[in-house]
């Protein structure tokens, strides 16, 4: 369990970051992060593993205050995948890439050499394992960063942006994979601008704007709210839209947010009770 | 006579061992709205890069077939000669910024063209009012949001005054709101007769503009039509297009008989659809 | 680094921002001059009081004082040092001079730089037969500087949160860390500036022999008077060191 305890931080102390961020994260959960460029959620994230470390308020992990781990220790706990894989990835094989992160936290070679398979196989890289990073495409390189992280299985996953520059089959896989984690009892935390993806698998959505956390809950409702909509610079999915149209003529279709399904089940008994 | 033509086009890069294009026929006109589409490495991006002569002048490689633009064929015409034809907009915003501030950016195009400074001054005056920079005028790179710099950019490209505008995701690294923003200067451009070529993921915000929807997969182009058509076939869920929420309710509606009648690209055509139909 | 700050462009509108750059090169030249011409203090802290009424001209003041102020201790270690060691026989007087002399120097290109735009600089460049693309090179950098420092820190981030230690272990192993910091660093770079370059290409760069300029710089007359003041400057200092024998001023000790 992560609590964050009334968070402040501000960039050389003067550019204020976040102001004041307090918030619970059970093991097990899956959440995402939104807001617009500048709102604070990367800032936020590498409060979680220590890249930053707040000025006022604590970062608690297990009930013990983080800033008596060093960033290497949390790295045991917390995996960050950053948005850009070329910011990381720096070997000549996708291999040694990953073999090179369980290395770096402490797991023997033979360790090491286990999971590193299995991992490249999960994700389906492994007839990429002896290429060259370099030579990849953007969404393979993306998914040996992923890989890299993954391979130590953090009780925490953090991912930044991880939609961008996918494609829909893509996300979908990616968006499985996460599924899978959880499953097995990893907390999941992506910050995003992708609502869609965000509904289709993040139950629940913490939204921010100028350092603070303005929504808090069920992603149904705190993406239902038009103020979070607005101040996340984001845009409502189409199928809250129709929701709301419809439900202007048949008040008995809710017009909040929902997914595909639950439409096409609200329509065919409009439709059919018609 | 059209403005764009593929004819049997193929393109490998040097150093591939794939071909990034497989004899690409396409024909485009004047004040067309084509939305380019496909997953991730199907040859969009290179498809791009091959309107304004960034292949084969730029990226070389092995060429089979011709590309001709506005009855210019690419293989024999530099990047600046077809600079003025077609304009090409790219995804990550700060590298197409090279200057350190707005005016000059715009200006950078027509001055390497040897345009004469007082056209030059009166196309940047121009740019900033239509694309609302004024408050950027002076502005470095670094001190703009990045739907700052697409607009920006944009504007730099419009300054050489393109016929084709060719944008390849230029939202990918937007915030929704911003993207949308710059999708609908996109739209506002091809209003004003300018034929428009977009690279686009998010088809829930460009079908609606969109004149024609061009599917790709592995270098070849594998559906063209109306949005409308496009969408609705099985194809695009089975190579990875983001197809609009809206449509696949329609479409999930159909397969249980109950027909809307048209298809919808919007929620809003979807509500209006429904509302009819009860 | 904050000192380095008095060399740093900063967007005014003042009186010294609006003259030529080339008046200003001119100018700062001349004083740079003058300042190492002379090495007593009292005709330095004269150049310096001439200088200080044309920081405020340019609204720069207070960043002067403030970059001093950064340099202060390097400046209290020069005048230290340089009175123990010279040679000179009155070291402590030699080691103001040297000193001051410093502060003229800084001042005078500060002026400079603190009052020219990169893009103007570049512009005079090419307006003084420099090439195009040297000079665009020149403001290109100074595009791009702060990008790829940005881009360093990112990457810093990336390989501490898998677990690397850049700071921790032995000397030869902290070289060692550097190598996941450099590596994606420079393939970045390198996919960085063929991005660039592609954009660049698409609006014809190097394109036309005949590149026109939208702002080409022209001298005014306020342009001429600076330069005319500074050349009369210094050919009345020269003449002073030549031909009049100063009357040494000098602390009583």
């Amino acid at each position: 369990m992560i609590i964050l305890e009334n968070v402040h931080f501000a960039y050389d102390g003067i550019y204020t970051a976040l102001q004041g961020v307090s918030l619970q994260i059970d093991d097990g959960e899956r959440i995402a992060i939104m807001g617009t460029n500048g709102a604070g959620k990367t800032t936020l994230v590498k409060q979680l593993n220590g890249l930053l470390r707040p000025h006022r308020g604590r970062v608690i992990l297990d009930g013990i205050d983080t800033k008596r781990y060093s960033v290497a220790e949390l790295a045991r706990h917390i995996g960050l995948v950053m948005q850009n894989p070329d910011h990381q990835l720096f070997l000549d094989s996708v291999e040694k890439e990953i073999l090179f992160g369980l290395k770096q936290l402490g797991f023997s070679s033979e360790d090491a050499r286990i999971r590193c398979e299995s991992t490249l196989l999960n994700l389906g890289l492994d007839s990429l394992a002896d290429r060259s990073p370099f030579t990849l495409s953007g969404g393979e390189r993306k998914r040996v960063a992923l890989a890299s992280v993954l391979a130590t299985e953090p009780r925490v996953l953090v991912l930044d942006e991880p939609t961008i520059g996918q494609d829909a089959k893509q996300k979908e896989n990616l968006a499985q994979m996460l599924r899978d984690l959880n499953e097995k009892g990893r907390t999941v935390i992506v910050v995003t601008h992708d609502i869609e993806f965000v509904i289709e698998n993040f139950p629940r959505t913490v939204a921010m704007a100028n350092g603070t956390v303005i929504a808090d809950g069920p992603t149904s409702s705190v993406l239902s709210n038009d103020d979070v909509i607005e101040r996340c610079s984001l845009t409502a999915p189409q199928l809250t839209l129709a929701a709301r149209s419809i439900h202007a003529i048949h008040p008995d279709v809710s017009e909040r947010l929902t997914l595909l399904s639950n439409l096409e089940e609200e329509i065919v008994r409009v439709l059919r009770g018609a | 006579m059209p403005l764009i033509e593929f004819q049997d086009f193929s393109f490998k890069y040097y150093g591939a061992d794939f071909l990034a294009l497989k004899k690409v026929n396409l024909t485009i006109s004047e004040g067309e709205y084509v939305v380019i589409t496909g997953p991730s490495g199907c040859g969009k991006t290179t498809l791009c890069r091959t309107i304004n002569g960034l292949v084969p002048q730029f990226h070389r490689g092995y060429i089979a077939g011709n590309v001709l633009v506005d009855g210019k064929n690419t293989r024999d015409h530099t990047v600046a000669e077809m600079a003025t034809i077609a304009g090409l907009v790219f995804q990550q915003p700060e590298n197409q910024l090279v200057t350190l501030n707005v005016e000059k950016e715009i200006a950078f195009g027509p001055e390497n063209l040897g345009v004469d400074p007082v056209e030059v001054r009166h196309r940047v005056e121009e740019l900033i009012s239509l694309l609302d920079l004024e408050h950027l005028r002076d502005k470095h790179p670094h001190e703009m949001s990045g739907g700052e710099q697409q607009r920006v950019a944009i504007a730099s490209i419009l300054a050489l005054k393109p016929k084709i505008m060719v944008a390849d995701e230029p939202t990918s690294n937007l915030d929704p709101k911003n993207a949308e923003l710059i999708l609908d200067i996109i739209a506002g451009l091809n209003k004003r007769d300018m034929t428009v070529i977009l690279v686009e993921h998010r088809l829930d915000l460009v079908s609606k503009d969109a004149s024609r929807i061009v599917l790709m997969n592995d270098g070849r182009i594998v559906a063209d039509g109306t949005p409308r058509n496009i969408l609705v076939k099985d194809l695009c869920q089975e190579i990875g297009v983001g197809v609009p929420k809206a449509t696949l309710v329609y479409k999930s509606l159909k397969n249980r008989g109950i027909d809307l009648g048209s298809v919808p690209l919007t929620g809003e055509e979807l509500a209006t659809l429904v509302k009819e139909a009860s | 680094m904050s000192f380095l700050e008095v060399f740093q462009y900063t967007r005014q509108d003042s009186i010294i921002h609006r003259l030529d750059p080339r008046a200003k090169l001119f100018m700062a030249i001349v004083s740079a001059i003058v300042s190492l011409i002379f090495l007593e203090i009292l005709p330095l802290l004269i150049i310096l009081i001439i200088l200080i009424p044309l920081l405020v001209a340019a609204k720069s003041l207070r960043r002067w004082l403030r970059s001093m102020k950064g340099l202060s201790i390097l400046l209290v270690f020069i005048l230290v040092f340089n009175t123990l060691l010279s040679p000179a026989p009155n070291p402590l007087n030699h080691s103001i001079a040297l000193t001051l002399r410093l502060i003229a120097l800084m001042t005078s290109f500060s002026l400079f730089f603190l009052t020219v735009h990169p893009d103007e600089l570049s512009q005079a460049l090419i307006q003084m037969r420099v090439r195009f693309e040297f000079a665009f090179a020149m403001s290109m950098a100074m595009r791009y500087v702060p990008t790829l420092a940005q881009e360093a820190y990112a990457i810093m981030d990336a390989q501490k949160a898998r677990g690397v230690e850049l700071d921790k272990g032995n000397p030869l192993k902290r070289i060692r860390n550097i190598v996941p910091i450099i590596v994606p660093l420079i393939i970045v770079s390198i996919r960085r500036a063929l991005s660039i370059a592609e954009s660049m290409e698409s609006r014809g760069f190097g394109a036309s022999p005949h590149r026109t300029y939208m702002n080409r710089l022209s001298f005014k007359k306020k342009d001429w008077v600076v330069v005319f003041i500074s050349l009369l400057v210094l050919v009345l200092t020269i003449y002073i060191r030549l031909y009049i024998p100063l009357y040494v001023w000098s602390l009583p000790f």
